[in-house]
C-alpha cells in the first residue's frame, strides 16, 4: 500500500473485523457456560468438552472446505446466473470465485503482503460458524456421542450454513435475485437453519431418560447452576455486538460499486452491499433484545431462564430487517417473535415428545423463521440489492423483498438446509449405533470414571502425612 | 532450506513485492495434505476411545445417584 487513504481504510477495514472476531469469542464462552449451567452434575465435563471441541473442528474443517463452499455456490449452482461469471454454474474465478479466494492452498489463505481482509474476514465467517455448531449443542446435551456430535458440527458448521450464506447471505446469491431474499443480521441464514437441524437430530435422538412421564407429560429439568446460565447468556449478548458488526462491511464506496457516474458515496453496508449504519442497527439491537426480554418476561410469568431467553429470542426474530427498521419495529417484531417461540416450544414438546434441553429450537429456530416472514411483509417492495432491481423468478437480476420470497427462504432455511439434513445424518449416525450414549452411560453419568477417580485421589491425599 | 525473506529491505524495494511470505511457498498443498491426514486421525482415535470408554461404564450398571459418592471436597 503506497497510499495513505487506502492503508487507513484497509488497515481500519482490517482491524474492525479482527474486533469483532474477539466479541464474537465471547458468545462461545457464553454458550459453553449456558450449556454447563444447564446439564446435571454428573455431565458437566463431558458437556463442556462437547461444546469445547467444535471449535478446533469446525476451524479446520472451515479453512478445507467450508470458505471454499460459500465462495463457490452463489449460484446454486444452476439456479440463476452470477452477475460476476454470468454463468449458472460453480463460481470458480471472475474476480470473486471460489478458487481465487478460498481455495485451502492459494497465496490469499495465508499471511500474505498484498492482502489484509482474507484472514480476518475468514475468522468473522468462521465465527458465525461456531456460533451454528453451538445452537445445535445446546438442545442435544447430555445424551448425544461426542463423536456423533462432532460429525453434526462440521456438518452445519462448516458446510450448510455455508451453502445458505452463499445462496442467501452473499451479494451475487441466488435467493436475492429469484425469491428477494434478505436476512440483514442472519434470522434464518444462522439461527432458522441451526434451529431446524437440531429439531431434525431430536427427532431421531429422543428426550434425556426421566424427560416424560409414562404418560407422556414432560417433566421440566431446570438450569443446574442458573448464575452460570445467567452470565452464560449475558456472554452471548456482548458477543452478539461483534456478530452484528461482523454482517457489516464498515466503509464502502457505492458510487462505483452501483455504476453511478461521477457520484462518491461512502458508507456502511450489510452483506448485500446495501447501506445501513452502525448507528442505526445499535439503536434496533438494543430494542429488539428489549422487546424479547419484556415479552419472555410477561409470557413466562417472570421465569429467569425465558426472560434471558426472550432476549436472545428476540433480537433473532428482529435480525432479518434490523438495518432498515425503526426501533420501534424492531421492539415489536422482537416481543411478537419470543411469545411464538415460547408457545411453540411448549406446544412442539407436548405433542411430538421433543426434548430440547435449553429451547435453541424454539429460540434460534421458531423465532428465526418468526422473525424472516415478518420481513416480508414489513420490507415489503424494498430492494434486495442495490444493483439491477428486477422482479421475481427471473435470476437474472434482482427480485424485490416479498413476502412470499421469505416465506420460501424460510422453508428453505428450517426446512431444506436445517430440518432435513440433521435428521438425514441423525438416522445414519443411529443406523451405526454411534449417535446416543448407551443408556447406563446416562443413568450413570457421563463424568462418573472422573469423579469416581477424584473422589479417590481426595482420599489419597487426605490420609498422606507427607 | 531457503527462507523465503533474507533481506526486508530487498524484499519490500522489489519492482514488485512478493506477498507470500512464509516458509516453503509453493508446498501448500502439502501442509493442507497434512492437516486432513491429522484430522482423520484424530476423529477415529477419539471416536474409537469414547466407545470403549462407554462400554466399559455401561458394564458397571451404576444407578443414576451413584455419582453422588463420587463427589469429591477438595
Amino acid at each position: 500500500m503506497d497510499n495513505e487513504l487506502t492503508a487507513l481504510t484497509t488497515i481500519f477495514t482490517e482491524f474492525y473485523y479482527w474486533m469483532t472476531v474477539v466479541l464474537m469469542f465471547l458468545i462461545h464462552v457464553g454458550f459453553c457456560m449456558y450449556e454447563v449451567g444447564a446439564s446435571r452434575y454428573k455431565h458437566h465435563q463431558h458437556t463442556l468438552m462437547k461444546n469445547t471441541l467444535l471449535i478446533p473442528l469446525v476451524t479446520i474443517t472451515w479453512f478445507f472446505f467450508g470458505w471454499w463452499i460459500y465462495w463457490a455456490f452463489p449460484t446454486g449452482p444452476g439456479i440463476a446466473p452470477s452477475i460476476m461469471t454470468e454463468s449458472t454454474g460453480l463460481v470458480l474465478g471472475g474476480g470473486f470465485g471460489a478458487n481465487e479466494l478460498a481455495n485451502p492452498t492459494n497465496a490469499l489463505m495465508a499471511v500474505n503482503l498484498g492482502d489484509h481482509i482474507m484472514g480476518v474476514f475468514w475468522a468473522a465467517f468462521l465465527l458465525f460458524s461456531w456460533t451454528a455448531a453451538s445452537i445445535v449443542s445446546g438442545a442435544v446435551i447430555e445424551r448425544i456421542t461426542t463423536f456423533a456430535f462432532g460429525i453434526m458440527a462440521i456438518a452445519i458448521g462448516s458446510v450448510f450454513w455455508s451453502i445458505d450464506a452463499s445462496w442467501g447471505w452473499h451479494f451475487d446469491g441466488w435467493m436475492l435475485k429469484i425469491l428477494g431474499y434478505h436476512d440483514a443480521y442472519a434470522s434464518g441464514v444462522i439461527h432458522a437453519i441451526c434451529g431446524g437441524f437440531a429439531l431434525g437430530i431430536l427427532t431421531v435422538l429422543g428426550p434425556r431418560i426421566g424427560k416424560f412421564s409414562s404418560s407422556g407429560e414432560p417433566r421440566n429439568i431446570g438450569p443446574r447452576n442458573p448464575w452460570l446460565v445467567c452470565i452464560g447468556l449475558f456472554l452471548i449478548f456482548t458477543g452478539f455486538w461483534g456478530f452484528y458488526a461482523a454482517c457489516n462491511i464498515p466503509i464502502f464506496d457505492l458510487g462505483p460499486e452501483y455504476g453511478m457516474e461521477g457520484v462518491t458515496y461512502f458508507t456502511a453496508t450489510n452483506i448485500y452491499v446495501t447501506p445501513t449504519t452502525l448507528s442505526g442497527i445499535t439503536m434496533n439491537f438494543l430494542m429488539s433484545l428489549s422487546g424479547g426480554f419484556l415479552a419472555g418476561y410477561w409470557i413466562s410469568k417472570g421465569d429467569p431462564f425465558w426472560t434471558y431467553s426472550g432476549g436472545l429470542a428476540g433480537i433473532i426474530a428482529a435480525s432479518a430487517g434490523n438495518d432498515l427498521y425503526h426501533p420501534m419495529q424492531s421492539l415489536i417484531i422482537a416481543g411478537a417473535g419470543t411469545a411464538v417461540a415460547y408457545k411453540m416450544h411448549y406446544w412442539v414438546e407436548r405433542t411430538f415428545k421433543i426434548d430440547d434441553a435449553v429451547g435453541a429450537v424454539a429460540v434460534h429456530g421458531y423465532a428465526g423463521v418468526f422473525g424472516l416472514v415478518v420481513c416480508g411483509f414489513v420490507l415489503w417492495g424494498y430492494p434486495s440489492s442495490g444493483y439491477n432491481v428486477g422482479s421475481m423468478w427471473v435470476g437474472t437480476d434482482y427480485a424485490p423483498i416479498n413476502p412470499l420470497g421469505m416465506i420460501i427462504g424460510a422453508i428453505i432455511m428450517f426446512g431444506v438446509l436445517g430440518f432435513l439434513p440433521g435428521w438425514i445424518l441423525a438416522k445414519i449416525l443411529h443406523g451405526f449405533g454411534r449417535l446416543r450414549i448407551p443408556r447406563d452411560v446416562e443413568l450413570a453419568g457421563l463424568d462418573y470414571n472422573i469423579l469416581e477417580q477424584a473422589r479417590k485421589d481426595e482420599r489419597a491425599v487426605a490420609s498422606s502425612n507427607r | 532450506m531457503e527462507p523465503t525473506v533474507t533481506n526486508w529491505i530487498d524484499h519490500l524495494s522489489a519492482s514488485e513485492v512478493a506477498g507470500q511470505i512464509y516458509p516453503m511457498v509453493g508446498t501448500e498443498i502439502w501442509w493442507v495434505l497434512a492437516g486432513i491426514v491429522f484430522w482423520i486421525g484424530w476423529t477415529f482415535a477419539t471416536a474409537t476411545g469414547e466407545a470403549e470408554e462407554h462400554e466399559k461404564l455401561a458394564r458397571k450398571k451404576h444407578g443414576s445417584n451413584d455419582y453422588k459418592s463420587n463427589i469429591a471436597e477438595w
